[in-house]
């Protein structure tokens, strides 16, 4: 009997030293206990939050490709149905990208809730702390304005979840995103800087974080798209006129907004910050890591047969418009041959690439902004595929002066509005709208606004929300006019200008609300 | 002396009663001498194998005169010519022969069909099969052995009610077992022991020659003892140990065959394809793709490739095994060498898998003392089909649906690629198209596995007096597996969307630790007609996970894939731990052989739940009443044999969530971004969690009956379960709304039932000596049912497939089908389902009668699980042939086949079936094909019951025909030859345009086939010899 004593004893020992053994700490991992503590932390947030919009949902790949696709200047070309349908309105909301869009903007939502939620209570430098709080309403107003422009209702989240019942959240109505993203953007022009080079502290020289200037455009560009004109007008001014952020200009040269060695110029805005050189993995989406790259793919998806994959054309009516006009020395308008690559003899531009024949037919036309073609390179792919380090400007000093010269003409301003329009033209030598169109009515300067905007803004994900904003789709006459220009309008049907909400979205969310293209 | 119920207690079955019986003929025949006229001489050999058999018992009918045969199955004994001698053997039936003139009686006993003394393992002891209460199956090994695979899992399949093993045919793969239906959404896969070792992961490494025996818990009661894991079922797998006192043994086996790809998908030919998509293009108002316009200077003529005939080929299996066995009277010894290898079927560098192994397992006892020590090691290469994520990007793989897919006009070389191979060309062909056996070339990828399993386990027999019996076991083991998993993809290109501008190299390696600490008392003492067993213990078992990644890139041609010669060398590494907890016990109780008694608890702790969940407790009972053994039983046992009913209860655990550490919140410090080109590492919490993370329970109820009738000649095995999974863990999809990376953490997500019938009847004719026969079936029923599902019981979406409260896992979910628009009219008249809806379309039903068809309108479509699945084993022998029959199959459910389905799209400028060619046209009416149109606007491809969309996933696989034939003895040296043809997979019924109705798929879509590989038609020759 003594001997199972020793057993027994020696078996409880065992297990009761066992149970330590239970209590397992993640070894690869702080725990959120230890976090949002200090200055660092805050920071280290607010970084993560731009993170969001480097994956293919954001403004790696999806965000241009499905915004650009709707519009009348481009269509489908692809054999990913996927972006043939975008286009031509027929699309599914089982479609991956479009899910991948959506989940991308609520990662940066998700994000920028935290900084919001924990940041404001760390004790760290007040001027450091206010940037940090400033971007995170940036990042989340653009979010939601990105949400809200392509999927017209979504659920609206302001608080990190907690619980399991934290995650079904209700969609909001568009006039309740709309007062957030408003809301967003004011909290950040008021906390953010003009100028990073100017501030000190662990951020300073950090080129790239959001401005007071991007905030107060985006301000702007919010009112406009909410009818608020003279709201809308009055954040451009302070952009234009004012005297705190009136620090933008246009650049001499068109082509430097859409190439990687003229970026963060006088003329941007905000852009997302894309280069090559680091990590190994693409930054398609899925867990970040230091490994990470930190490209775009918009340059091989848009770029020409031969270089990319063309899975969108531009249209003829758009490579037409740009003809409608010479330049006052009789050239054709510079804009045409930076946004659309064609072979014209008559420019003396008939190579791509580096100056490599032009070997697809000479009638075909391809995107050619945000390409690498003219850039000195002599392919897209720059070692591999997909590879692009080429920012993507999410707003330029030209869409502020055309904002601007639209809200004008809106209050009954035409003859105001000339002035902003012809800085944009006078980039492009256009001549003077004064001498060529004096005295147009309100309703011919939206139609030249229009057209202004289709030139100078072409593939750069702006016009299907112009043409939504202005309701041509539900304008008999208008509705024709962009079917004239793009068949893909041909197989729109009322409601469908949106993205529909992702049907996992609505599978899994009961609170979420379908849309009209749903 | 040795007592009866030590020798009892060695519980290695067979033998231990062999020697009981020996044991006390020997006293008995001390007590009992008659006097006698004659000596008989002789051999008793086995009639299964002709091996001589060593103790076995010789003695004269109705009188205590008996001996037992030496080493080599040699006896001598006194017996009168009117005497009966009765030679019995455990395992095998006794026969009896009246000695009349003869002074030499040689004797081949067969093997005992009726299996009544049969000792099958339970878990920490073992226990006669006659006396089991819980539902355990137990594989009939010598025959499930005659199936040629990599894995043992994949000897499961059709062999035991119940029981459903899916797989494709890759070489290496693993299988998916499922041990009734369905019980959670997560990991189903059981738990497997392994020589009383829980195994963690997969049993690949095994190798099938070393296995003596499988076990399979099913129910509740049976698996209780394994508590916290053992929800999805137990499989106990027992490895080959040496006799005592047997000569040294040596065998020989081995096979080699041929691997072909029994089936073939017709898909269209260059003029057929070219002419299929100039109409889906013209319809759509696109322009013709250059390489199909006869018109254009790009139109191809000079290419016409069966993509399926040049990648594809004959594959081989090659199999050598040795086996030593023999052993003493302290020790026994079985040692084994095998060599593996199979060859896949796809032209260029993989799938291959090839395995060596060695095994020594050992026995010594001494007086108290007593241990069966063993190691394993296994040393294997698999060439994986190739993939890789990053370049193979869009899906990728299955390789097997892209190289049915390719198309036609594709070359298969191109010298102006780097690399050499052919691919699509954007302004040609328009079409993104893989070749196959190119990117198979290019490409290397393979995964080294290196295993040692080693186990010690000393037992003492604490007390050993007055029927008392105490012993102690003490069972330690480790088992380490390292794997190298290489991957190099050169600078390739080929043309359209498929080329990578650098070379890529990544070499990394994961080790897995799964050590065992294990306590056990065991006391047993019989009290009249009270026999009772308890056994209580304790377990701690620790898992350790280390993965490490080296990565580089631009490596220099020649190329030397070593990581040093590239640039952008890169690494990371994880490294995770997980401990279970446990301590147990068991009684089992059996009054006068006719009641059974077993109950069983058993409380576990993980360190995958936070402190205050951690802790888990699962009891179970089971009875059994052997009904031939009560006296008011007058059935003669001639009918009725053997009738036990048998009712179980049970509570068992699961704490598989997928990772370790998923209740703690955790900050990614790595998170980066640039500002104007400088790096910087943003850090925050990147997913949500559940803290509240817990074990799944589940609830079973078995009630069983076995019964033994004509003699044995009838074997019958019955169960109905219910199985009822609670707090299931599964990662259930949250809305993407929250912008967490992880958009399905794990939660305990509702409940599950499953009920069923398991039945199994074997018959055995044991006609004469020249023939007999075995025919067994067995069939298993499974319904399923959700009860409850978590979060707010939101249903959980899989691909093509709904699963909901009241409803079924996984079923089928999208459109219904209501025929194709005919006119424009009909078009009009039906409820909007698009702009660009035309006649040829695909007309869905509108259910919801809102005049919108819309994610609204979909409906359950059909069962994804079979509801029957079945298997059929015939075996015979005549003289020296012997010949077996193997057939299993399912039926009941329908599939959802992602290869079908994109053949069938007219959205792609893929390959399509030659099934497309009956399209709608104006003029081609009568078809369930739509019209084909490119930018398929009416969303014809969207998830719906329209034909082929889902198919009938029914057949019936003749598994297995062998044919061997035992020689004539040739030579002293050699014991027994036999040569063997065997042909696998021969032929499957089926209506399934896939390759495999029975592929492997994700538990919340089990009807999809995302693309199996084609499990081949083997042609093998083997031969065995003994020495």
């Amino acid at each position: 009997m003594k001997k199972i004593t020793i057993l027994l004893i020696c078996l409880s020992f065992t297990a009761f030293s066992c149970n330590d053994e239970l209590d397992q700490q993640n070894p690869n991992y702080q725990t959120t206990e230890g976090f949002w503590k200090t200055q660092e932390h805050a920071i280290k947030g607010v970084d993560a939050i731009y993170n969001s919009f480097i994956i293919d949902g954001s403004y790696m790949r999806m965000t241009p490709a499905l915004t650009d696709g709707r519009g009348d200047d481009m269509k489908g070309d692809s054999p990913w149905l996927d972006l043939i349908q975008v286009a031509n309105f027929n699309i599914l909301p089982t479609s991956g990208p479009v899910e991948w869009m959506w989940s991308a903007y609520y990662q940066a939502i998700f994000r920028a809730n935290q900084v919001l939620e924990f940041v404001p209570s760390i004790e760290m430098d007040e001027a450091v702390k206010a940037r940090c709080i400033g971007q995170a309403h940036f990042l989340r107003g653009l979010a939601y304005f990105q949400l809200v422009t392509n999927y017209q209702q979504v659920p609206l989240i302001t608080a990190v979840p907690n619980v399991s019942t934290d995650f079904y959240n209700g969609t909001g109505t568009n006039e309740q995103i709309w007062a957030l993203v408003i809301e967003d953007f004011t909290a950040a022009q008021s906390m953010l800087p003009v100028s990073f080079s100017a501030v000190t502290g662990a951020d300073a020289n950090q080129i790239g974080r959001a401005t007071k200037g991007a905030a107060t455009g985006f301000l702007g560009k919010s009112y406009l798209y909410t009818e608020q004109w003279s709201q809308a007008a009055a954040e451009f001014n302070k952009l234009i006129n004012g005297s705190e952020v009136n620090v933008y200009s246009l650049t001499a040269n068109y082509k430097d907004n859409f190439g990687p060695y003229t970026e963060n110029n006088s003329e941007s805005l905000f852009e997302i910050q894309f280069q090559t050189g680091s990590g190994t993995i693409k930054n398609y989406g899925g867990e970040p890591s230091s490994a990470w790259m930190q490209v775009s793919s918009v340059g091989h998806t848009y770029a020409m047969e031969g270089y990319g994959y063309s899975d969108f054309l531009p249209t003829r009516w758009i490579y037409d418009e740009y003809k409608q006009e010479r330049t006052v020395d009789g050239h054709l308008d510079p804009r045409l041959l930076v946004s659309i690559a064609s072979y014209e003899p008559s420019e003396n531009s008939i190579t791509v690439y580096n100056g490599a024949p032009w070997v697809n037919p000479q009638g075909n036309i391809y995107p050619r902004k945000y390409t690498h073609d003219g850039f000195g390179v002599s392919t897209e792919s720059q070692g591999g595929v997909e590879f692009s380090e080429i920012n993507y400007r999410v707003m330029r000093y030209a869409d502020v002066l055309l904002m601007y010269a639209e809200a004008l003409n809106e209050q009954g301003q035409t003859a105001n509005a000339y002035q902003y329009i012809q800085q944009v033209r006078d980039r492009a030598h256009l001549p003077s709208l004064a001498t060529t169109r004096p005295g147009m009515t309100q309703t011919q300067m939206r139609d030249q606004l229009a057209h202004e905007r289709a030139l100078e803004l072409a593939i750069e994900s702006i016009r299907i929300h112009d043409i939504i904003r202005w309701k041509w789709l539900y304008n008999p006459e208008k509705l024709a006019m962009l079917r004239s220009h793009d068949s893909d309008f041909n197989t729109w049907t009322p409601g469908k200008e949106y993205l529909p909400v992702p049907q996992l979205e609505l599978d899994v969310n009961p609170n979420a609300l379908p849309n009209s293209a749903n | 002396m040795m007592r009866i119920t030590n020798l009892l207690n060695h519980g290695f079955g067979r033998n231990g009663f062999a020697r009981l019986a020996v044991i006390v003929l020997l006293l008995l025949s001390v007590c009992n001498v008659h006097a006698q006229s004659g000596t008989v001489t002789g051999t008793v050999k086995s009639g299964a194998d002709n091996s001589t058999l060593p103790m076995a018992n010789v003695v004269v009918k109705g009188s205590a005169n008996g001996v037992s045969t030496d080493l080599d199955g040699n006896y001598s004994i006194k017996a009168n010519a009117n005497d009966v001698l009765v030679f019995s053997y455990v395992g095998f039936t006794n026969k009896e022969i009246t000695v009349g003139t003869q002074t030499i009686i040689n004797v081949s006993l067969s093997t005992d069909a009726t299996e009544m003394e049969e000792v099958v393992v339970i878990g920490y002891g073992t226990q006669k099969k006659a006396d089991l209460t819980g539902s355990i199956a137990v594989v009939d090994v010598s025959e499930a052995k005659k199936t040629s695979t990599s894995d043992v899992s994949q000897l499961l399949q059709g062999r035991v009610s119940g029981v459903t093993v899916t797989n494709d045919g890759q070489p290496g793969a693993g299988p998916n077992i499922m041990i009734r239906g369905i019980g959670t959404f997560g990991d189903h896969q059981p738990l497997y022991v392994v020589d009383g070792v829980a195994m963690q992961g997969s049993v690949r490494d095994f190798n099938p020659n070393d296995i003596k025996s499988i076990q399979i818990l099913k129910d509740g009661a049976a698996s209780a003892i394994y508590g916290s894991r053992a929800a999805n079922g137990v499989v106990i797998i027992t490895t080959r140990n040496g006799r005592k006192n047997a000569p040294l043994k040596i065998e020989y086996n081995s096979y080699y065959g041929i691997d072909q790809v029994a089936q073939k998908i017709p898909v269209l030919n260059r003029v057929q394809y070219q002419s299929i998509v100039n109409q889906k293009r013209t319809n759509a108002g696109f322009t013709l793709l250059p390489g199909n316009d006869s018109s254009s200077p790009l139109f191809i003529s000079d290419t016409d490739n069966d993509w399926q005939k040049i990648g594809l080929k004959d594959g081989t299996r090659h199999n050598q095994n040795f086996n030593f066995s023999g052993g003493g009277e302290s020790m026994t010894y079985n040692v084994s060498l095998d060599y593996f290898k199979n060859e896949g079927m796809f032209v260029g560098k993989g799938p291959s898998y090839e395995r060596y192994s060695g095994r020594i397992n050992t026995t010594f006892e001494k007086g108290i003392f007593k241990m069966s020590p063993s190691v394993y090691y296994t040393h294997s290469i698999e060439n994986s089909l190739t993939f890789r994520g990053d370049v193979l990007t869009g899906g990728r793989p299955p390789l097997i649906n892209d190289l049915v897919l390719a198309i036609p006009t594709m070359p298969l070389y191109d010298p102006n690629n780097i690399g050499g191979w052919g691919g699509t060309k954007a302004e040609v062909h328009g079409t993104i198209a893989l070749n196959v056996p190119g990117i198979n070339s290019l490409f290397e990828n393979w995964v080294e596995v290196d295993r040692t399993f080693a186990i010690v386990n000393p037992e003492l027999k604490l007390v050993n007096s007055n029927g008392h019996e105490l012993t102690y076991k003490l069972n330690l083991s480790y088992d380490k597996t390292i794997t190298r998993d290489f991957s190099f993809v050169p600078q390739f290109n080929m043309g359209y969307f498929f080329n990578s501008g650098k070379s890529l190299l990544d070499d990394n390696s994961r080790i897995f630790t799964n050590s065992l600490v294990e306590n056990t008392l065991e006391y047993k003492k019989v009290f009249g007609k009270h026999d009772v067993n308890v056994i209580a213990g304790q377990t701690f078992q620790a898992q350790e996970y280390v993965a490490r990644q080296a990565h580089s890139e631009n490596l220099p041609i020649p190329y030397y894939p070593v990581l040093s010669n590239g640039t952008n060398q890169t690494v990371g590494g994880v490294e995770t731990k997980s401990n279970i907890a446990s301590v147990f016990g068991r009684l089992t109780y059996s009054y006068d052989d006719r009641y059974l008694l077993q109950a069983t608890i058993r409380r576990d702790g993980s360190s995958r739940f936070r402190k205050e969940i951690r802790f888990g407790t699962f009891p179970s009972v089971a009875v059994g009443w052997k009904l031939n053994n009560e006296k008011f039983w007058n059935v003669s046992e001639n009918i009725v044999s053997q009738l036990k009913l048998r009712a179980s209860y049970g509570e068992l655990g699961n704490q598989n969530v997928n990772g370790d550490y998923r209740y703690q919140a955790v900050i990614n410090n790595n998170i980066p971004y640039n500002f104007n080109g400088s790096i910087v590492m943003g850090g925050l919490q990147t997913s949500v969690l559940n803290r509240d993370l817990t074990w799944e329970t589940s609830k079973f109820t078995n009630l069983g009956l076995d019964a033994t009738l004509f003699k044995g000649s009838i074997e019958l095995t019955a169960d109905y379960y219910i199985k009822e999974t609670s707090d299931i863990i599964v990662g259930v999809p949250i809305p993407i709304s929250n912008g967490s990376i992880d958009a399905a953490p794990p939660v305990n997500a509702g409940a599950v039932r499953n009920s069923g019938l398991d039945l199994e009847l074997t018959y055995h004719y044991t006609g004469n000596k020249d023939f007999s026969f075995d025919v067994s079936g067995n069939v298993s029923t499974i319904k399923n049912e959700v009860v409850k599902l978590g979060g707010n019981g939101e249903p959980i979406y899989g691909t093509g497939a709904k699963t909901e409260v009241g409803g079924r896992i996984g079923e089928h979910f999208g459109y219904v089908y209501e025929g194709i628009f005919q006119s424009a009219e009909e078009v009009a008249a039906h409820a909007f389902q698009s702009g660009g809806t035309s006649p040829g379309d695909v007309k869905f039903k509108d259910v919801n009668n809102d005049g919108v068809v819309n994610g609204d309108d979909r409906a359950y479509l059909g069962r994804a699980i079979p509801n029957i699945t079945y298997g059929l084993n015939f075996s015979a022998r005549y003289k020296n042939f012997d010949f077996t029959a193997f057939a299993s199959g399912a039926a009941g459910y329908y599939v959802n086949s992602a290869l079908y389905r994109t053949l069938m799209w007219s959205g792609d400028s893929v390959n399509a079936s030659t099934d497309i060619l009956n399209h709608w046209t104006p003029e081609n009416r009568n078809t369930d094909i739509p019209r084909l149109v490119s930018d398929d606007p009416n969303g014809n491809n969207r998830d719906s019951n329209r034909p082929g969309w889902l198919q009938r996933g029914d057949y019936l696989r003749i598994n297995t025909v062998m044919l061997g034939y035992k020689l004539p003895l040739i030579s002293k040296v050699i014991e027994s030859v036999r040569i063997y043809g065997t042909v696998q997979n021969l032929h499957t019924f089926t209506k399934y345009k896939g390759f495999n109705p029975d592929f492997n798929s994700g538990p919340l879509n089990p009807g999809f086939d995302g693309g199996s590989y084609p499990r081949p038609r083997s042609y093998m020759m083997g031969v065995q010899v003994s020495f």
